[in-house]
């Protein structure tokens, strides 16, 4: 099978009151795709059209060679027939059914079938539970029969809502790790929808960001993480510090909270906004942003400061333990390394379609 | 003394009443609830047509469909010229007369169930590759089977104290379709308030005894 074969490519347009989808979606069958946005801003619902269980207004959803979706050429694949395994946000496992009777729920009927439930029972680790009925499961045992139930049934696309959500924050790393040895070697589209940024650093091999119905960017994780499109992805990907510019001229940013001089290197696109990575910024006492220190919170390996600027923008900053660390009330300067600021449009348009996602980013990295 | 012994053949009646709509509301309670729940064309008028007895006067419910099924009515007629059939005064009379007035208390807990807690889990069935059908045997009616159970009851508790639809459609005739409800009526206008008595006790039972499997059923 090739790339182009088994990716999975949709193009939606979908409303209903108060709510408009419009985007444009490639999942390669390689990896993990996140997709991550505010809430309310369409996650679940592009899942819920992926799978058949909404209809979109207008537009298509093709897996490889297969037509799931085309409203100009009245294709509608039923759920059944579409092969796409949805794992819901709360598992919605039978609660008539026992564990094997829940991962058995889509599989055809046969001598193999309970072989491939005891391989599946083996795979995700729920040996000694295949006669138990859900509501007797934990949190962690629940989620990985609904995964198994969803793999089982060999889906040729693999849509996850909020996997981990349901989970307690200290069984959430051992799932995030079983989830990567299981999804890693099936070669079908997987799109993880979430809200935790820590799923998606580490369980995600591409990203999107979805905003009011529009997916702002999409690509490779670490280069989104690092470039947003914009400043409301950068707040959804977890941007704290975020200054408005006032003017700029493609090198100097100015605000009400000072002047920032970027490097030679950056693009003299336009910037609504400049971004400030937390580890950048040096304390100084004779050069850069005059601050006041308004909090220090010791998080193990580094200090976090929580700063006010001259005109009371928040900002937070990182130092490392081996630095000298101001108390708070302290007066002092920030000295903001060129190299660690980002110039932002407030707001990006829409990527094209039709373009490999990989080149999407490279487009909108190097316009 | 025996409780019957003024209107022998009432209980009989109306427990044979009750034997046919319980067949007919599991199978049409189930069907409708499904397809209420679901995004079918006219939805909104079949759910006004069946939820209609929970706030329309019986009696008028009655007279309509007196009208309808009479000899000069728009299905009677045609059924006694061509069947030689008559549904007013008869067996059927009651059956379909309890089972209008009894339907929205089994369709509507059935469709609220399906709307509510297995709506997921249907959803999970389709993406596995399951019909409406294999759907609705595997995983709807197991999944809901105590709200079923509460419909069915609530269902043929309401067709033991039908009146108003009994009343018009099946013509209260001594023997024929005397209900127990309309025993007691009945008794009352003869002024034979001791079997009046008697056959509300027994109807107060039945009443209280379908109180108490419902409760019983809510807790399996």
């Amino acid at each position: 099978m090739t790339y182009r074969e088994t990716s999975l490519e949709a193009s939606l347009n979908f409303s209903r009151p108060g709510f408009r989808l419009r985007l444009d979606l490639r999942v390669p069958p390689t990896g993990v795709t996140a997709l991550i946005g505010p809430s309310g801003c369409g996650k679940s619902t592009l899942l819920r059209l992926l799978a058949g269980l909404e209809a979109p207004a207008a537009g298509h959803i093709r897996h490889g060679d297969r037509v799931l979706f085309d409203r100009a050429r009245r294709i509608d694949l039923a759920p059944r027939h579409r092969r796409v395994g949805l794992l819901f946000q709360e598992y919605a496992l039978f609660p008539h059914l026992s564990v094997a009777g829940n991962i058995a729920y889509g599989l055809p009927r046969g001598s193999g079938r309970a072989d491939a439930v005891a391989r599946w029972l083996a795979r995700l680790q729920l040996d000694g539970l295949a006669e138990r009925r859900p509501d007797t499961l934990s949190g962690g045992q629940r989620q990985r029969v609904a995964l198994a139930r969803a793999l089982a049934s060999e889906p040729g696309v693999l849509l996850l809502d909020e996997p981990f959500s349901a989970v307690d924050f200290s069984l959430r790393q051992a799932l995030r790790l079983l989830f990567q040895e299981v999804v890693a070697d099936r070669q079908v589209p997987t799109i993880l929808v979430t809200h935790d940024l820590e799923d998606v650093r580490q369980v995600a091999d591409r990203v999107g960001v979805l905003i009011d119905g529009e997916l702002r960017q999409l690509g490779p994780t670490t280069e989104v993480f690092a470039r947003p499109a914009d400043a409301e992805v950068a707040r959804v990907l977890g941007w704290h510090n975020l200054l408005p510019v006032a003017s700029w001229d493609g090198r100097t940013a100015r605000g009400d909270w000072g002047t920032l001089r970027l490097g030679p290197g950056e693009p003299a696109a336009p910037a609504d906004f400049i971004a400030i990575q937390p580890d950048g910024p040096r304390l100084d006492s004779e050069h850069g942003l005059p601050v006041e220190i308004q909090r220090v919170i010791d998080m193990g390996g580094y200090h976090a400061l929580s700063c006010r600027l001259s005109d009371h923008s928040p900002l937070r900053i990182h130092l490392p333990k081996s630095a000298p660390c101001p108390a708070p009330g302290t007066r002092t300067r920030l000295d903001v390394q060129a190299d660690t600021v980002i110039p932002l449009p407030a707001r990006s348009t829409v990527p094209p379609f039709a373009l490999p996602i990989d080149t999407v980013t490279l487009a909108r990295m190097y316009p | 003394m025996n409780l019957l012994d003024c209107a022998p053949s009432a209980l009989l009646l109306s427990l044979q009443v009750a034997g046919v709509v319980l067949v007919l509301f599991l199978v049409a309670g189930i069907a409708l609830g499904y397809a209420l729940s679901q995004p079918i064309p006219l939805r909104g008028l079949l759910d006004a047509l069946v939820s209609l007895p929970l706030v329309f006067p019986p009696i008028a419910i009655g007279f309509f469909l007196l009208m309808l099924f009479g000899r000069q009515g728009a299905l009677g007629g045609p059924l006694h010229a061509r069947l030689g059939w008559d549904l007013v005064f008869s067996f059927p009379a009651l059956v379909l007369a309890a089972f209008i007035a009894g339907l929205p208390l089994v369709v509507k807990p059935i469709q609220s169930a399906i709307e509510g807690q297995a709506r997921a889990l249907i959803e999970v069935s389709y993406t596995l590759g399951k019909g409406r059908w294999e759907t609705l045997f595997l995983v709807v009616i197991p999944v809901i089977r105590r709200h079923i159970a509460a419909g069915l009851t609530l269902g043929v508790g309401r067709s033991f104290g039908e009146v108003g639809i009994t009343l018009m459609l099946g013509g209260n005739i001594l023997g024929s379709t005397e209900t127990l409800s309309l025993a007691i009526y009945n008794r009352v206008l003869d002024g034979d308030f001791d079997c009046a008595a008697r056959l509300s006790v027994l109807l107060g039972a039945l009443s209280l005894g379908l109180f108490m499997l419902l409760r019983r059923l809510g807790r399996l």
